[in-house]
C-alpha cells in the first residue's frame, strides 16, 4: 500500500483482518452447507415453529375464552379494510378518468419529448 | 536505522495518531446522528397494489429516449439500492442520460397476501405495470432491467410473452441454474427443509429468516465489516457508504407464503427453469422465445448468485442481439456504490441509448 512502512502495524493489522474475514467465510462456508448443519438448523426451525404453534393455539383459546378477536380474525379485519380501500382507490380514480392509477395530488407535469438520440461516438 | 526511516516511521504514527482522535470524535457523531436519506429521488407513485408498487421518477431532461426503461426490484429486497443518495443513485445517472425510468418496488407482503405465488407476479404485477407504463408514456415499447430474483421474474415474464413489444431486456446477476447456488442448495435441502410447515404456520416466509440466511452466505464478514468500520470511523465517506448499504442489506422483506413454498419447489429443488419444465398459469416458459436484445450483467465475486448459476442464461435466450459481461464486483457493489459508477453504469447506458430510439 502507498505511504506505509514495512514495520506500519496498522497496514499489518488490516492485512490480518483481511485474511482472517477470507478464512472465517471459506472455513465457515464448509461448515454451514454441510448436512449435519443443515440437520441440526432445520431441527431447531421445527422446534421453534411446534413452540409457536402450541402458543398460538394456547392464546387463541385464551382470547376466546376473553371474548376477545384473535390475532388471524383481527389479520382477516385488517384484509377486509384493505380490499375496501383498494375498491375506493379504484372507484375515486375511474371517477377522476384515471383507471387503475392513483389520482395525483397535483396538475400533471409538462412532459419530455422522446425524441433524444445516442451521442456520437468519438472517432477513432 | 536512517534518518528517512525514522521520519517515514514518525509520519505514519502522526497519521495513526490524528485517525485514532478523529475515530473517538466521530464515533460518537456516529451514534448520535441518523443515516443518509435514501432513495429521495422525486418521483409519482403510479400504481399500488398490497405488495407491489410501481414508480415513475421525474425526468432530469427535456428531451428522452423514446423507449421507457422499467427497472424491476428483487422481492427480498427494496428499491432504492437503485437510488442510495445523489451522485451515487443509478436512477439519477439514468435520469440524466436521458432515459424515462419507473420502478417496480416491492412492499413487505401482508398477511392476507400469503396465497400471492409466483404467476401472480409474473402474469398480474408485471403486465399491470408494464401496461401502466404504455400508458403513462404513449410508447409500446419498453425495456425492462431486472436485478437477481427481478431479472428471473423478467425473463419468466419475457419467456411467455414472446410476442409483446419488448425493446430490450437486461437482466443483473440473475440466477437461472438454481442447482449451483451452493449454500442455498444445502440449507433447502428436501431431506430436512420442510417448507410446507414453514409456509403453513407463518404464512409468509418471514424477513429475518431470509437476513440470516443471507448473512450466513459470508460468516466472518459481520464482524470483519464492524472491524474495519471502527477503523475507518475517521473517513467520513466509508461511514457514509457503509450506512447505507448496512441499513438496506437489514432492510429485507419478507416473501408471500406460497410464492416462497413455489420458489424453494419449482427452482431449488426440481430446478424447473434451467431444466425447461418450468409452467406458470399452465404455459410453459420458454427462455429460447425471448428475442428482444439481451444484456447479462454478472459479478465476478458474486457470492449469493455464483458465475456458475446466473452464466448459462446467456445461452438459454433465444435473442441474436445478446451479450454477457462479467464485471468486478460482489452481488450488491456490482449495481451501488463506486465499483457501479464506474464499470455498470456507462455500459449499461451505452448498450441502452442505441437501442432505445
Amino acid at each position: 500500500m502507498a505511504g506505509t512502512t514495512p514495520t506500519d502495524p496498522a497496514s499489518l493489522f488490516r492485512e490480518m483482518l483481511g485474511q482472517w474475514e477470507n478464512m472465517a467465510n471459506e472455513f465457515g462456508a464448509n461448515v454451514l452447507k454441510s448436512g449435519e448443519f443443515t440437520r441440526v438448523m432445520h431441527g431447531a426451525n421445527a422446534a421453534n415453529i411446534k413452540f409457536k404453534e402450541a402458543r398460538t393455539d394456547m392464546m387463541e383459546k385464551a382470547l376466546d375464552a376473553a371474548n376477545m378477536p384473535s390475532k388471524s380474525e383481527i389479520a382477516d379485519i385488517s384484509a377486509r379494510l384493505h380490499r375496501i380501500e383498494a375498491t375506493v382507490e379504484r372507484i375515486e380514480s375511474m371517477l377522476s378518468g384515471q383507471v387503475g392509477g392513483i389520482t395525483p395530488s397535483e396538475p400533471p407535469r409538462p412532459k419530455p419529448k422522446r425524441t433524444r438520440t445516442p451521442p456520437a461516438k468519438a472517432a477513432g | 536505522m536512517s534518518d528517512g526511516a525514522s521520519t517515514g516511521i514518525l509520519d505514519q504514527a502522526r497519521v495513526e495518531f490524528d485517525r485514532a482522535l478523529k475515530r473517538n470524535i466521530k464515533g460518537l457523531g456516529y451514534f448520535t446522528s441518523s443515516a443518509p436519506v435514501l432513495g429521495a429521488s422525486p418521483k409519482d407513485r403510479l400504481l399500488q397494489r398490497g405488495t407491489m408498487n410501481l414508480y415513475h421518477y421525474r425526468p432530469m431532461s427535456d428531451e428522452v429516449y423514446r423507449v421507457p426503461l422499467l427497472l424491476i426490484m428483487a422481492t427480498t429486497n427494496r428499491g432504492y439500492i437503485f437510488d442510495m443518495v445523489p451522485e451515487q443513485s443509478l436512477v439519477e445517472y439514468l435520469l440524466k442520460a436521458g432515459f424515462d425510468v419507473f420502478m417496480l418496488d416491492w412492499d413487505a407482503p401482508r398477511a392476507d397476501e400469503k396465497h400471492l405465488g409466483i404467476d401472480d407476479y409474473v402474469l398480474d404485477f408485471l403486465p399491470s405495470c408494464i401496461e401502466r407504463v404504455q400508458q403513462e408514456t404513449g410508447e409500446d415499447d419498453f425495456t425492462i432491467v431486472g436485478y437477481c430474483f427481478g431479472g428471473v421474474l423478467s425473463a419468466l415474464w419475457a419467456g411467455l410473452h414472446p410476442d409483446a413489444p419488448l425493446k430490450n431486456l437486461v437482466c443483473f446477476t440473475t440466477p437461472v441454474n438454481f442447482s449451483e447456488m451452493e449454500m442455498f442448495q444445502a440449507w433447502s435441502d428436501r431431506r430436512f427443509f420442510d417448507v410446507d410447515r414453514l409456509v403453513d404456520s407463518f404464512g409468509n416466509c418471514p424477513a429475518d429468516y431470509l437476513y440470516t440466511a443471507f448473512d450466513m452466505l459470508r460468516p466472518g464478514a459481520r464482524i470483519a465489516g464492524n472491524i474495519r468500520l471502527m477503523d475507518n470511523m475517521w473517513n467520513d465517506e466509508f461511514v457514509k457508504s457503509f450506512r447505507m448499504f448496512d441499513r438496506w442489506a437489514a432492510d429485507m422483506l419478507p416473501l408471500a407464503g406460497e410464492y416462497f413454498r413455489e420458489t424453494t419447489k419449482k427452482l431449488m429443488w426440481n430446478n424447473e427453469l434451467y431444466n425447461g419444465t418450468m409452467e406458470l398459469g399452465g404455459r410453459r416458459v420458454d427462455l429460447g422465445a425471448i428475442t428482444a436484445p439481451f444484456l447479462h450483467v454478472t459479478a465476478i465475486h458474486d457470492h449469493i448468485v455464483p458465475s456458475a448459476a446466473s452464466a448459462p442464461l446467456i445461452e438459454m435466450i433465444g435473442s441474436t442481439d445478446k451479450e454477457a459481461v462479467a464485471m468486478k464486483g460482489g452481488h450488491v457493489s456490482l449495481v451501488a456504490g463506486g465499483n457501479a459508477i464506474k464499470r455498470l453504469w456507462p455500459k449499461l447506458t451505452d448498450w441502452l441509448s442505441e437501442r432505445s430510439t
